[in-house]
């Protein structure tokens, strides 16, 4: 039999093969197509002896290349196993992790360094202003000024705001994590800013200084907290790229990542319980010991969160 | 193949039923096109978005309504913002619409469709993979991403410097990017020249072609169509040289002739196939040693060939290779012609 006899009576199987690979497959096909897919693979297999000529050859390439893309499909996003990351990965992740534990003293050891500049006012008296600039602080002042007041469709398109604009920093901060010093720069330069602006707005005689602490308090200790651990998940990818423990730079890298999204996946969703904070609870007009209350209560989830959840212990059930 | 070829962007992947095959990798070229066509649809959605609550805005008046609206049509830039891709890769296989329009695929490295996370590595560090920003200075990036003009050289160089052409979500995720379209060329060129099967009847039976022979006959037969003839005969020459030694055919055989015959006793000789009618040309022989012999049988009249070729094209009259292999017939590549010697 010749190349060309042999290549017409396969490809009535390879076009219906090819038919298959679009479109929705009934069931009574799907039997088919794995012999198809099968009979294709040996083909492709037996390519060589046959002195098949190229142009078929790639085209089997091809075909087998999509039949196979269409037998085995992408894993979906099971919600067994996101309870998994988040209730028993992240918190072990977070708690075992130096990278969280640095970025976390960057985090918080800048912004407490800056808050207290900012708020000496004797020793460095333009520091808040070189840090956040003259014109924001003094619209931050106005803006407290009037105290907290507002409306639901007011506190709702704040709280879409806030999911947008702040889980979009953590998640950027992440990303570079993998240039490392980017990721360092959106860390340190948001510690120092809002640290200034702590510090700033806590000055005797600042207008708007009351209001701003009520503001800040209910949904503080889940946004920094985020911030910092964006960032730790940030570092931990990029320190894939230069601690390889031994494996190939590029393995490294993978594992690092898979061990970075849990901390991220985390931080995201910190960041939404803070949206939904500083959308709806910081702006209200709720009484001050309301607000503290949250904050103490959100604290105490994170430490149960870091410290129960996280312990070191073996295998998950 | 692929040890063979090592400058082809192709990776080699083995399923799970052992059979080892080749994607095709795509580069920055082919993907820039279909991010762009995935940032301007998913840019388009908001647009809509956008319109439609001031649509709805003015129809109703009602403050609640469209605060709402606008915190919905945050969550949906937000989500589209950072998951479209890695969402659109989970559901639909490994691609997005974009993608699809593209004819690629996102597949892991060792050829299995890519799980829900490495999607969403693979599309997070795209911000990373798009840095550094041209950016306009005191410009907000977030309220103005267009004055952000994203360079996207750290993504190129990865693409670059990588074996898989992978950009750094992609070396995170260890996924790659491949073109998945299908192509269909007609496998066997037909040969649609009577002389052809006549000449390959005369290749000695004891000749067996390689297997990167037979490689480079189809090549030859894909690409003969492109060249004008006395060019197939200088490519053809290299080859046909030490093989009319071999064969003791006479010297001034057309070398792509020669050439095609081959092809057509590898590829689509039949074992029990009647040697076609070659009209005046019947007789002739291209051994050597008949070359006296042929000097005696009384030359082909010179109008005998157009007459040939006539009926070689009635054969098949639409079929492209006809028109070549006329083409190739009006010139002189039949062994009698006389000035046959120069080009050889």
């Amino acid at each position: 039999m010749n190349v060309a006899t042999l290549v017409e009576k396969r490809r009535t199987q390879w076009t219906e093969l090819e038919r298959l690979c679009d479109g929705f497959v009934k069931p009574e096909d799907a039997a088919r197509f794995g012999a198809l897919y099968r009979a294709a693979c040996a083909d492709l297999a037996l390519a060589n002896s046959y002195q098949l000529p190229p142009g078929t050859v790639t085209y089997l390439h091809r075909l087998v290349g999509r039949a196979h893309s269409r037998l085995y499909r992408s894993e979906r996003f099971d919600p067994q196993s996101w309870f998994n990351v988040i209730f028993i990965d992240a918190p072990r992740q977070i708690f075992s992790d130096p990278c969280v534990r640095i970025a976390a003293v960057l985090f918080f050891g800048l912004f407490s360094l800056s808050a207290f500049l900012a708020y000496n006012e004797e020793r460095f008296p333009t520091y808040a202003e070189d840090m956040v600039g003259a014109a924001q602080l003094e619209q931050m002042e106005t803006n407290f000024q009037q105290g907290l007041d507002g409306n639901f469709s007011h506190y709702i398109v704040m709280a879409g705001f806030y999911i947008k604009h702040n889980t979009g920093i953590g998640l950027r901060c992440f990303a570079f994590g993998i240039l490392l010093i980017p990721c360092l720069f959106i860390l340190c330069d948001n510690a120092v800013k809002l640290g200034a602006s702590f510090g700033y707005m806590a000055r005797e005689g600042v207008q708007g200084g009351d209001t701003f602490c009520i503001f800040v308090t209910a949904h503080g200790p889940f946004e920094l907290t985020a911030i910092a651990l964006s960032a730790g998940a940030g570092l931990r990818l990029g320190m894939g790229l230069f601690r390889t423990e031994g494996m190939t730079r590029l393995d490294s890298l993978r594992i690092n990542a898979l061990r970075a999204v849990p901390i991220m996946v985390a931080a995201a969703i910190m960041f939404f319980l803070a949206a939904f904070t500083e959308g709806f609870i910081s702006p209200s007009p709720l009484v001050y010991p309301l607000k503290a209350a949250w904050a103490i209560g959100s604290s105490g989830v994170l430490m149960f969160y870091f410290v129960v959840l996280g312990f070191p212990r073996g295998e998950p059930t | 193949m692929a040890d063979a070829t090592p400058l082809d962007t192709t990776t080699e992947v083995v399923t799970p039923e052992n059979i080892a095959f080749e994607y095709q990798l795509a580069g920055p070229f082919r993907r820039l096109p279909a991010y762009a066509l995935d940032v301007a649809l998913y840019t388009g959605v908001l647009v809509l978005l956008v319109f439609f609550g001031l649509l709805v805005f003015s129809a109703t008046l009602s403050g609640t309504l469209v605060s709402m609206w606008v915190f919905v049509a945050l969550i949906i830039w937000f989500v589209f913002g950072w998951f479209y891709g890695a969402l659109c890769e989970t559901y639909f296989n490994g691609r997005t619409i974009g993608k699809w329009a593209c004819g690629l695929r996102v597949i892991s490295v060792d050829g299995r469709p890519l799980s829900g996370m490495q999607a969403t590595i693979r599309n997070l560090l795209r911000v990373s993979d798009i840095a550094p920003y041209a950016a306009l200075p005191q410009a907000e990036s977030e309220i103005a991403p267009v004055l952000m003009i994203p360079t996207a050289i750290i993504g190129l160089l990865a693409v670059i410097f990588t074996r898989r052409m992978q950009r750094l979500g992609d070396l995170a995720a260890g996924t790659m990017v491949v073109v998945d379209e299908k192509s269909w060329r007609l496998p066997v060129a037909r040969v649609d020249d009577a002389r052809v099967p006549a000449l390959a009847a005369y290749i000695p039976g004891d000749y067996r072609v390689t297997q990167s022979m037979a490689r480079t006959l189809a090549a030859y037969a894909e690409r003969r169509a492109y060249l004008t003839p006395p060019r197939r005969r200088e490519v053809a020459r290299h080859l046909t040289t030490p093989l009319i030694d071999r064969f003791e055919f006479r010297p001034d055989i057309d070398p792509d002739l020669l050439m095609y015959a081959l092809y057509y006793q590898t590829f689509l000789a039949a074992d029990n196939q009647e040697p076609g009618e070659i009209g005046a040309l019947a007789g002739f022989s291209p051994l050597r040693k008949d070359m006296a012999r042929a000097s005696l049988v009384a030359a082909p009249p010179a109008e005998m060939q157009p007459r040939g070729t006539a009926r070689a094209a009635a054969v098949v009259p639409s079929m492209e290779p006809t028109d070549r292999a006329v083409a190739s017939a009006d010139q002189p590549p039949a062994p009698e012609t006389p000035d046959q010697g120069e080009t050889l």
